[in-house]
């Protein structure tokens, strides 16, 4: 067993924390509180700190050089993500393009591809959304009917996406659509659309916090060029599952750096409402740190294996379901320990300084359905784990 | 960075697999458990002395084979529910090492063979975080005082004894101990109330005893974190095995959702207390500043898991995992006697707060 960073990794981390320093205005919480902005503004605020990062050279870091990469490895990346979060950064605009749409066009995509869609996706000048969830299609993906049908050279687009987080301010979206009817999986295709355009009809979808940063979008015989197919026709399939393990290491330290925060944030809370010190809140915050520092055992065993260049164990699904439900178990306390300062708004009068607990409190609902459910995520440990029978 | 175990901690796990599963398999755990009134088999506790097994917490000079050897040995003793004091007896080893004391050196050369018992006398009737304020004492040579659930105290040949004064040793006296059994939930422990009016030694005073205490505790805790793993893990093994083989209504019941995601929340409970009882045993292995504190995120996570486990590995085997004759009973049980001691579930999560990044 190893569990020590190298001295390269720690000078590393030291490096992330002093650019953070230096180059982060204030802590994204901050900025929600700021009366100034509205959604729009916040998002310019997302996009230029991923500006920043990327002049910095920080994204898409284990990228081949020419695309931006500088050799770095999923523990270095795990580092500089688990800093961001303690530092309560914003979250980039393209955090679902970089890592997702990012390796799928360095692997599968076209020269012409890369060259066009890379650089702008890493400066933020062009902002992508995903489009694989269907209102019929979530959880068992591959039912999707969105479909892609020839239309000269190239495609027009039929259909409708959901949860399509940061659609709203969306240029680009990545597409799985349908061009085969009778195979189900070899059926679908990976299209690049834009979305100003005719046949694009994007909507923002409020959710339970009040905002709209998810959106539905229709397609209506939408025009995806030829050219921006990637890979074959029917390999979309095989690329999303890809891309979906690629970065399986990278948030491996982030959720408990990020509640790490938070709970921090939770115990001055109590500091200053003078209960940190009863012996039932102080156990009950305990037990919260505790589980934490069991989820970031977990993750530094994903991450340690990973780097050991070990195949992939039970660890993946096991995290998913533990920071999914950890986040809300974690909230649900907060919010009951901090009293109803606990539910005061972020922009509102009196809100807690340093954590916007009631977002939290109804973000962390969303955690446990999206990118794998928490039902999905134990099937996949009943049956691919513990190999438990299946019903004939 | 490797989680994995090295070739040699591998080696280590597959042989002390391979000789538990051949001298103690579970048919004679419960002959233990139900015939021997010691509690443990004699001669299989001299066979792990003669293998070198009870010096594992000394110094390497000395024998010892690490922290993470250590949890590799109690994992796998969880596995079996390893019948007897092995716990009790390695850290009294240990502690025993510590003392310069002459006649602790002379106890720890005879427990170090496996067929000397040397055990602790530690909890009171009165709960007192701190040894200082026992209120056993140690006074002209005696040590007066009750000590309760003192583990397999009554065939004990020595006992290792937290007073008021310090950590007293006390040679079992030719009458016997002034003992009382206590019969705790677990048919498995040899729990005795012991009434001491007994001649003693001090072998460790002041700041020296409490931290020949705290190693014993730390140590303990982080035994006791392994062995609740290797418990849930053989738990979650009997599970899926009795579910895949046991049918209902023409399909065999682990075909069923509601069973398979009870058993992926046992298997998270179970890998999530392996990280946490290896990294701790890894941070104490290479003097971390936080291993204490891993230590007790570690055990404080153990001892609810492994309740879960224990119990929902019942509830998967239906009627038949409320009889005796199954095992299931068994994981629970001495789960529940390992969640209790080398510090509780309070004790520990406290103890973790106190050194937390949070605060």
């Amino acid at each position: 067993m190893d569990l020590h960073f190298t001295s390269e990794q720690k000078a590393f981390q030291l490096e992330v924390q002093e650019w953070i320093a230096k180059n982060l205005e204030r802590p994204f919480t901050e900025e929600v509180k700021d009366p100034k902005h509205d959604a729009d503004s916040l998002v310019e605020v997302r996009r230029n700190w991923q500006r920043k990062l990327n002049d910095a050279g920080y994204l898409g870091q284990r990228w081949p050089v020419e695309w931006g990469g500088r050799g770095a490895t999923e523990v270095d990346e795990a580092i500089l993500l688990s800093e961001l979060a303690r530092a309560d950064a914003p979250n980039i605009p393209n955090f679902l393009g970089i890592p997702l749409l990012g390796p799928a066009l360095i692997i599968h995509g076209s020269e012409e591809q890369r060259r066009r869609f890379i650089p702008k996706m890493l400066s933020a000048d062009e902002i992508w959304c995903q489009g694989f969830s269907e209102p019929g299609a979530g959880s068992d993906l591959a039912s999707l009917r969105t479909k892609a049908e020839p239309d000269g050279d190239d495609f027009r687009i039929t259909g409708q996406k959901v949860w399509t987080t940061f659609g709203p301010w969306a240029d680009w979206i990545f597409v799985l659509a349908r061009t085969d009817e009778e195979d189900r999986h070899g059926g679908i295709s990976f299209f690049l659309v834009p979305i100003d355009q005719e046949g694009v009809d994007m909507r923002g979808l409020k959710q339970v916090t009040g905002e709209a940063e998810f959106g539905e979008v229709f397609f209506d015989g939408a025009l995806a060029k030829r050219e921006h197919l990637v890979g074959k026709l029917g390999e979309g399939w095989r690329i999303a599952m890809t891309l979906l393990g690629f970065e399986r290491g990278s948030s491996t330290l982030l959720n408990p750096a990020d509640y790490e925060r938070q709970l921090r944030g939770l115990a001055s809370g109590l500091r200053e409402n003078g209960e940190i010190d009863r012996p039932d809140v102080a156990e009950r915050l305990g037990w919260l740190a505790v589980q934490n520092e069991v989820m970031r055992g977990n993750g530094l065993r994903t991450l340690a294996n990973i780097d050991a260049g070990m195949p992939p164990g039970p660890e993946s699904s096991i995290e998913k379901i533990f920071w999914s439900e950890f986040h809300q178990t974690m909230t649900d306390e907060a919010l009951d320990l901090l009293g109803p300062q606990g539910q005061l708004k972020a922009t509102s009068s009196h809100a807690r300084p340093d954590v916007d607990w009631a977002y939290q409190y109804l973000w962390s609902r969303a955690g446990t359905i999206y990118s794998g459910s928490s039902e999905i995520q134990r099937n996949i440990i009943a049956k691919r784990v513990l190999r438990m029978p299946t019903a004939k | 960075m490797r989680f994995e175990l090295d070739d040699d901690q591998a080696l280590l796990r597959s042989s002390t697999r391979e000789l538990l599963e051949k001298e103690a398999a579970l048919a004679d755990t419960r002959a233990v458990m139900e015939e021997v009134p010691e509690g443990f088999d004699k001669n299989m506790y001299a066979q792990l002395g003669e293998l070198g097994y009870m010096n594992v917490l000394l110094s390497e000079e000395d024998g010892g084979l690490g922290p993470i050897a250590f949890a590799v040995i109690m994992a796998e003793m969880g596995r079996v529910a390893f019948p007897g004091p092995f716990l009790e007896w390695v850290t009294a080893i240990r502690a025993l090492s510590e003392c310069p004391d002459t006649s602790a050196k002379e106890w720890l050369a005879k427990a170090s063979q496996g067929d000397t018992l040397v055990s602790f006398a530690l909890a009171e009737d009165v709960h007192n975080a701190d040894p200082a304020e026992s209120q056993v004492a140690f006074e002209g040579g005696r040590v007066r005082g009750t000590k309760v659930f003192v583990p397999f105290g009554e065939h004990a040949q020595a006992l290792l004894v937290s007073t008021a004064q310090g950590l007293a040793l006390v040679a079992r006296p030719g009458t016997g101990w002034n003992s009382t059994p206590l019969e705790t939930l677990d048919h498995a422990q040899r729990f005795v109330r012991i009434e001491f009016d007994d001649e003693g030694t001090l072998i460790a005073e002041g700041e020296k005893a409490a931290s020949v205490l705290d190693n014993a505790r730390r140590l303990g805790a982080l035994g006791a974190s392994a062995a609740m793993f290797g418990l849930m893990e053989r738990s979650i093994e009997n599970s899926v095995q009795y579910t895949t083989e046991r049918e209902a209504f023409g399909k065999p019941i682990g075909s069923f959702q509601a069973l398979q995601h009870r058993a992926a929340d046992m298997l998270l409970k179970s890998e999530s207390t392996r990280s946490a009882a290896f990294r701790a045993a890894w941070a104490e292995e290479n003097g971390e500043e936080d291993a204490d504190y891993l230590i007790s995120v570690a055990k404080a996570w153990a001892g609810p898991a492994g309740r879960y486990v224990g119990g929902q590995s019942i509830q998967l085997h239906g009627g038949v995992g409320y009889t005796w004759e199954y095992d299931p009973h068994i994981y629970l049980k001495r789960i529940k006697t390992l969640e209790q001691f080398h510090g509780s579930n309070r004790w520990h999560i406290q103890n973790a707060l106190r050194q937390s990044p949070i605060l």
